[in-house]
């Protein structure tokens, strides 16, 4: 009955939208103007309407009576419209949370409300506005549970990520697969964050099976930007920027240098040093000298997209260069990349597609970046500030050590000043880097996949894809004649280069089949893979003696003689894995779903015993509000709730470890050439029953929409990794140079993820806000039946090893001895004694620390009994705010990302080398009762080993919140530009590491790397200003 | 153009598909071997012969090696270094303040990987299609070189493990220490079956490196004074010395001049008997420092002056820099110092500090004093590839001709006109008059004759004259004339840790 009257209702507006109309003209745009193409355009009330065209301008005749209309496009909030007779201009508010927005999954696409495993998303238009960069700091605080931190403010380096904290104690890299190529972890780089449509994260077990025995520490889908039929647009996008440091370390000055230095001789029986400390001023800031307040930076990039009903492409061309702000003479990173990515519509039935991208990467740079042995930046802590930069005296400059040895000398001939009390590694800066000049790293990476499409019937289609990266990197340096110091000293110049090629591919075939019965909507996947990764090898020449002064004359041309040409070179060992795997999603009228994942994979890298490994999972989903009892509410408009179990594995381990293989490399000389001859033994014993390290993790969470504002994820998952491939430590008196591997170890990560959007339109102000938090805790839960710790990690010069793997304790967790104070009198020291009443430190000295005797023996021991967990160096806090807002033509972004929860180890002093420089907190030294109960006393013997053992005198707190990026930008009405033919012209400023809220008093609280949080002197990352713009046509 | 899409996809997907087999997922190694086929011929056992020969760089090659550490638990040096801290071991020595974690674990995994490589060896030999002459001598240098190690280790440490074939994989923790006397009854076992087939002359082109019967007989002579078998030592040593002062049965002869000893382009002289060899071929680098494959002499880096330059026209000598271990102390520079062998042996850079002819950086119980016999030379810098710092090619003595003088007076009850003639020889080659023949007398010429070298250590604790030697350094006796077994060996193990270090 209801049907025919709404049938009849509809005849009738028809008929008298023939008898009386009006036309009414506009344009949808989105919030920054650019016009929405297929928007749909509907009479308020009826069924009259029309779509907008590919600039989203329509045109359509409406019935006279019509008020408004409603508009709407998918993926934004529905508009609507009061008609005034003058053209419309409508803005379509992007949907807070867009439940119809397809996620990339891994052989295919979900719609997001379907989805039911633990993915996050990150899409262009979350990177518009972010300076571009490497991927992996596109990615850094806007996904919970992805904890990245940089490993050097060096242009061009990588960050270290860690999804879902730490899986393994080898490699815990996540499996990077671009367009459906796998790309090694070290090799990311060649992206260009532009060029990039989405990056999606695979968190959990369960969305992470479908890659199997690699996808235990997270799987990261890339996917590059593709044409759209209809629309041709060219994009510019370009920006200068000026970097400097954000901090300078406080050291102290060369009086103040010299005050300690005699105190310390003194108090360890030498002598006074420095009689004359007036004389001495503040010295030289060695910092100062390696720092750069004007680095450059500046982008280019230019990319073109269109097709038609039957071809579409996507074309990018970009260039960008980035000086370092720590000696900038060798710190550069520089970046030429070019991409063509396009689909074919052959038929009705099939579809070619490809993408392909190079890039090339130059870089050269400082050497050490985070080290105790030298570099510029180890150098300028450690070096005393009584040598001069420059030796300017002639008297100096005339005497040894500056003749008869082939000093380098500043462009007014005079000398740069070596150092004569702090040798070492440590170097006049100004003049290592003069040594390095004229090197490079470079890589040339070609990516690409190319694919065929068959879809014979509804709902199936057969896909075939060959992906393949071809890369080369190498590097080439000169080293002229120098003399550093004693112990840095090159007395034949050398040139040398290194050439790499690596060379993956690898087939995925799969098969779809879509079916809808009625309410019942299945999809199965079925799929075959063939990988074949790391052929390749490398070849080096260094020649030497060459007749050449200068990096710029340096060649391989020069004649020189066979005996001063020294060759290497290898071949990689292959990897190759093959793989089975299948996926079904079934979903009940979208309420109820259900997806299930099984993968087997074989791999090269283990033995014959237990060649294949094979990966379930399954997860669920409950669409709440789609129930029946549901009732629509203004407080949760949307409710999902979900959960998944599965397994996934890790093949990353060295190959042949199954084998006994007899290796080369127990040499010795033998016979009167010095000649060496080359022995041949057993490596270490054979384990063929190694198998892939198996990390199972269940996962629940939901999605909500609140408030029609607010859209919520929470994710909470329980991660366990066992058989965690490791050397076992076997006895030495079996005899083999190398522990055999075994799968014994076992580790757990817990975790809660929460991401939070929201987003308003308050007239014409938009306001978005995104932000996440996740929190993180990692134990390790069982190393061996014989023990419960390893050694190893990260250490600290002579002091050794200073974490730990141990059961109970976060993964490399710091490990020492705990200070209980400074003892301030010998009351203090006579007082603090065992059961027996027998003094625990008898040797100590007022001034030095009381350390805690934690076995309880009475003695503090220089083994293991006193050591103990003295904090995790992992985050146990991440998170990451985002705030957008419009209003007219003005955009301001604001994003801040911070870590919380850690502890860095600060060793920034050399211990070896007595005469080094201090940091300005041994200005608050012990000097008597009462001065200090944190920093001891100065002594050249230090006999209670106050500094030479590793103790949470070393640790501070690495929480921090830093301004990533603060950008304000302008668009220019667009009335002023259309006649020009240009749809979009945008001008910005970004500010990038503005400010960084931290207590932590080394350069930078943000320490990446395999260990997270041992600062030896870490390049620091740059803080930048640019002014760019944005042109669009 | 449909059928060529299709057929591309079909290949594709058939070549994928036949990847799928077990084999595609099976590569052999290349440039390796599989233990199951190696050992089959001549080169390869030769090649195996070498591994085996490799430990013996453990004397003077890496961070840890046996003269620096050695030297460091003496009383004529001090561990030295940059401070306090500079490497745990050798400090640990030093004041005596060893214990299981600190102790240098390669001490004991470097000389039971020779042996294991010589047992692997032992092993296959017999079933290698090669020439019987030269399979004998192949294996009396396996046993000899196992000996070796089995000497340094039972000197060492005492308690150990007595291994004479390779361990499986299910034996490795039922392994326990043997009585020491039953490992030097193996160690004269080995040396004597090893005897007969070692070859009396090399042919230095070739073979230098290689061990002689004089380096075996040595050798066991050293063995037997050790375990205080005087007349058996005496009888062994008797073969290596001949007439003291004359050339031997096979050539061997004391250098004329001491400081020849020290050239780093002498090897292999007519004084050396067993010498553990060194090149700055193997471009060491500090990635494998102190490995298996790293062939320089560490000694010399490390007991050179820290960043030390000569004044310009300054009588000093031109050398290249070092990290000051083992400098001497004053109380051993005290008594050599009128030795006409003191030039050889010290080289007093606080001399020519003092007199402004030289600039140096003091390092860590710095005296001044440093052992010229092994600071390295301005010419032995390596400048190829590599790290200068370890490619050094200065080689070290473990027996001399000097030392085997020495040890056989002693193994003769340090009386006699023999005794009194090799005591002479020895005195008399650097130009000093006769003393009569004592036990005290050929203690202090050992002491001057030999200082830095690595003996000094093991000789007090064998006279028993440590306690009242190293006292003042901390030295216990009953626990401190061995070292303590490193933690890791007694980690699941049925091994017992050496008395008073737990």
């Amino acid at each position: 009955m209801k049907k025919i009257l709404l049938l009849c209702l509809a005849i009738f507006t028809t008929a008298s939208i023939m008898a009386q109309n009006q036309a009414v003209t506009g344009k949808v745009t989105d919030e920054k103007g650019v016009g929405i193409a297929k928007a749909s355009v509907i009479v308020k009330g009826g069924k009259t309407g029309t779509s907008t065209d590919e600039n989203g301008v329509f045109d359509l005749s409406v019935p006279s009576a019509t008020k408004a209309v409603v508009i709407s496009s998918q993926g934004y909030n529905v508009n609507e419209v009061t008609l005034t007779g003058a053209p419309l201009h409508i803005t379509l508010l992007r949907a807070v949370a867009n439940l119809d927005e397809v996620v990339v999954v891994g052989y295919g696409t979900q719609k997001k409300s379907v989805v039911t495993g633990a993915i996050s998303s990150v899409k262009a238009r979350d990177l518009e506005n972010v300076p571009n960069g490497r991927i992996e700091q596109a990615l850094q605080g806007r996904v919970a549970g992805v904890t990245i931190l940089q490993n050097s403010g060096q242009p061009g380096s990588g960050s270290t990520i860690r999804v879902r904290g730490i899986t393994t104690f080898n490699n815990n890299n996540p499996l990077w697969v671009v367009d459906g190529v796998v790309v090694d972890a070290g090799g990311i780089g060649y992206l260009n964050q532009s060029d990039i449509e989405s990056i999606e994260v695979l968190k959990d077990a369960a969305s992470a099976a479908i890659y199997g025995t690699r996808a235990a520490t997270g799987v990261i889908l890339v996917t590059t930007k593709k044409g759209k039929a209809g629309k041709f647009s060219v994009n510019y996008n370009g920006f200068y920027g000026v970097s400097q440091p954000a901090k300078v370390l406080d050291l102290v000055n060369a009086t103040q240098y010299a005050t300690l230095i005699n105190e310390r001789s003194v108090a360890g029986g030498g002598s006074v040093i420095y009689n004359d400390l007036s004389s001495l001023g503040k010295g030289t800031d060695w910092q100062k000298a390696i720092f750069n307040n004007s680095a450059k930076r500046y982008l280019h990039e230019v990319s073109m997209s269109g097709g038609s009903e039957r071809s579409t492409f996507y074309l990018s061309v970009g260039i960008q260069d980035q000086q370092g702000i720590v000696a900038t003479d060798i710190s550069n990173y520089n970046k030429k990349n070019i991409r063509l990515n396009s689909t074919h519509k052959i038929s009705n039935i099939f579809t070619f597609g490809q993408t392909l991208g190079y890039t090339h990467q130059e870089s050269i740079g400082l050497g050490n970046t985070n080290s105790e042995f030298g570099g510029p930046l180890s150098s300028a802590i450690n070096l005393d500030p009584t040598t001069p930069l420059v030796v300017t005296d002639p008297l100096v400059a005339n005497a040894p050590p500056y003749v008869s040895n082939p000093v380098l000398r500043d462009i007014a001939g005079n000398p740069y000043g070596i150092s004569s009390v702090v040798g070492q590694e440590m170097t006049n800066p100004l003049a290592y880097m003069k040594t390095r000049l004229g090197g490079n790293n470079w890589s040339d990476d070609i990516v690409g996949n190319a694919y065929l499409e068959a879809a014979p019937v509804r709902g199936l289609k057969i896909r075939t894809t060959v992906g393949a990266k071809k890369a080369f990197w190498g590097s080439k340096g000169f080293t002229p004649v120098f003399y550093l110091n004693p112990t840095n000293s090159v007395l034949r110049n050398n040139y040398r280069k290194e050439e790499n090629k690596g060379f993956n591919w690898n087939v995925e075939n799969t098969i779809t089949y879509n079916k809808k019965l009625r309410d019942h909507d299945i999809t199965l996947l079925i799929g075959q893979g063939t990988y074949v990764e790391n052929i390749g090898g490398n070849v080096g020449l260094t020649i030497y003696d060459l007749p050449i002064s200068s990096y710029k004359d340096a060649s391989f041309r020069f004649d020189i003689p066979v005996t001063n040409r020294e060759t290497y070179g290898t071949d990689f060992i292959e990897h190759r894995v093959t793989s089975l795997f299948s996926r079904l999603n079934y979903s009940y009228q979208d309420k109820y779903l259900f997806t299930g994942i099984v993968r087997r994979d074989g791999s090269t890298r283990f033995g014959s015993n237990n060649k294949y490994g094979v990966f379930p999972s399954f997860s669920g989903g409950w669409n709440v509000n789609k129930e029946k009892f549901w009732t629509s509410n203004k407080v949760i408009n949307s409710l999902k709730i979900r959960g998944g179990y599965g397994v996934t594995g890790n093949d990353a381990l060295d190959d042949f470890r199954y084998l006994a293989t007899v290796v080369g490399g127990y040499n010795y000389p033998i016979g009167n050439s010095g000649a060496v001859t080359t022995g041949y033994s057993p490596l270490t014993l054979d384990n063929p029953d190694l198998h892939w390290e198996e990390t199972s993790s269940a996962d629940v969470g939901f999605d909500a929409q609140l408030f029609n504002a607010f859209n919520l994820t929470v994710n909470l998952y329980n991660k366990k990794t066992t058989g965690i491939l490791r050397q076992v430590v076997i006895p030495g008196y079996v005899g083999v140079s190398d522990n055999p591997w075994d799968n014994v170890a076992d580790m757990k990560n817990t975790g809660i993820e929460v991401e939070l959007g929201y987003r308003k339109q308050l007239g014409d102000l938009n306001l978005s806000v995104n932000g996440n938090v996740s929190y993180l805790k990692n134990t390790v839960t069982y190393v061996a039946a014989d023990t419960n710790f390893l050694t190893g990690g990260a250490s600290f010069q002579s002091m050794g090893a200073i974490t730990r793997i141990k059961v109970g304790n976060s993964y490399n967790g710091f490990w020492g001895y705990n200070r209980l104070g400074v003892f301030q009198n010998e009351a203090e020291i006579a007082n603090y004694k065992n059961k027996n009443g027998t003094l625990i430190q008898p040797n100590a000295r007022p001034g030095d620390f009381q350390w805690e005797d934690i076995n309880g023996d009475g003695v503090i021991s220089q083994g293991d009994q006193d050591k103990t967990f003295l904090g995790s160096n992992i985050p146990k806090y991440t998170f990451g705010l985002t705030l957008n807002m419009e209003y007219k033509g003005l955009d301001l972004t604001i994003f801040a990302q911070g870590a919380a929860g850690n502890k860095i180890f600060q060793g920034l002093r050399r211990l070896d080398v007595l005469a080094a420089n201090f940091p300005a907190k041994a200005l608050g030294r012990w000097t008597g009762e009462g001065s200090s109960n944190d920093y001891p006393r100065l002594t050249s013997t230090d006999p209670n080993n106050n500094f030479n053992w590793m103790s949470d005198f070393y640790l501070e707190k690495g929480d921090y919140v830093r301004l990533k990026v603060l950008q304000l930008g302008y668009t220019l009405p667009n009335q002023w530009l259309t006649k020009y033919g240009v749809s979009r012209l945008r001008f910005y400023v970004t500010g990038e590491n503005l400010l960084t809220l931290t207590n932590y008093t080394g350069y930078d609280p943000e320490v990446g790397g395999g260990v997270f949080g041992v600062d030896k002197g870490q390049y620091p990352q740059a803080r930048t200003i640019f002014g760019g713009l944005q042109l669009q046509f | 153009m449909k059928n060529i899409q299709l057929n591309t996809a079909l290949l594709a997907m058939m070549l994928s598909l036949g990847a799928c087999k077990k084999d595609f997922i099976t590569i052999q190694p290349r440039g390796q071997f599989l233990s199951e086929n190696y050992y089959a011929n001549r080169g390869e056992a030769y090649s195996a012969l070498v591994a085996v020969y490799d430990v013996l760089r453990k004397n003077a090659g890496g961070f840890d090696n046996m003269v620096t550490f050695f030297n460091a638990g003496s009383d004529d040096n001090f561990a030295g270094g940059g401070g306090p801290s500079d490497g745990a071991g050798i400090q640990g020595i030093s004041n005596y303040t060893l214990n299981p974690n600190i102790v240098p674990g390669s001490f004991w995994n470097d000389h039971y990987q020779g042996i294991f490589r010589a047992n692997t060896l032992l092993a296959k030999l017999p079933g290698i299609d090669m020439d019987a002459a030269e399979k004998s001598r192949f294996t009396a240098e396996t046993k000899a070189l196992r000996a070796i190690y089995y000497f340094n280790l039972v000197k060492m440490f005492k308690n150990i493990p007595l291994l004479l074939a390779p361990l499986t994989t299910a034996g490795i923790y039922d392994v326990t220490q043997a009585p020491p006397a039953e490992v030097y009854a193996q160690i004269e076992k080995d040396l004597s079956e090893a005897i007969p087939s070692l070859p009396t002359t090399l042919t230095l082109s070739k073979e230098a490196g290689r061990l002689t019967k004089a380096a075996g007989q040595a050798m066991l002579g050293k063995v037997y004074l050790y375990e205080n078998k005087g007349a058996l030592a005496a009888t062994q040593l008797a073969q290596v010395n001949g007439t003291p002062g004359q050339a031997n049965q096979y050539g061997n002869k004391l250098l004329s001049n001491f400081s020849d000893l020290w050239m780093f382009t002498n090897k292999f002289n007519t004084e050396s008997i067993l010498e553990c060899y060194h090149t700055n071929q193997s471009n060491a680098d500090w990635g494998f420092w102190g490995s298996a494959a790293d062939e320089g002499n560490t000694v010399n880096q490390m007991v050179g002056p820290r960043s030390y330059s000569k004044t310009a026209g300054s009588p000093a000598p031109d050398i290249p820099s070092g990290w000051s271990f083992n400098v001497f102390t004053q109380e051993f520079y005290d008594i050599i110092k009128t030795d006409p062998r003191f030039g050889a042996t010290v080289l007093d850079v606080k001399a020519y500090a003092s007199a402004g002819q030289a600039i140096y950086i003091e390092g860590y119980q710095n005296t001044g004093y440093f052992i010229n016999k092994f600071i390295p030379r301005r010419a032995d810098v390596r400048t190829g590839g590599g790290a200068l710092e370890l490619n050094f090619q200065q080689d070290d003595y473990i027996i001399r001709l000097a030392d085997t003088y020495l040890m056989e007076a002693e193994a003769l009850g340090a009386t006699g006109t023999r005794a009194q003639a090799l005591l002479d020889a020895v005195r008399a080659r650097v130009g000093l008059p006769s003393v009569p023949v004592t036990l005290a007398a050929i203690k202090a010429e050992r002491r001057l004759e030999l200082a830095g070298e690595g003996h000094r250590f093991f000789d007090l604790v064998r006279w028993g004259d440590a306690p009242a030697k190293l006292g003042s350094r901390g030295f216990v006796t009953g626990k401190n004339e061995i070292l303590p077994i490193p933690a890791r060996e007694l980690t699941a193990t049925k091994l017992v840790q050496n008395p008073n270090y737990n």
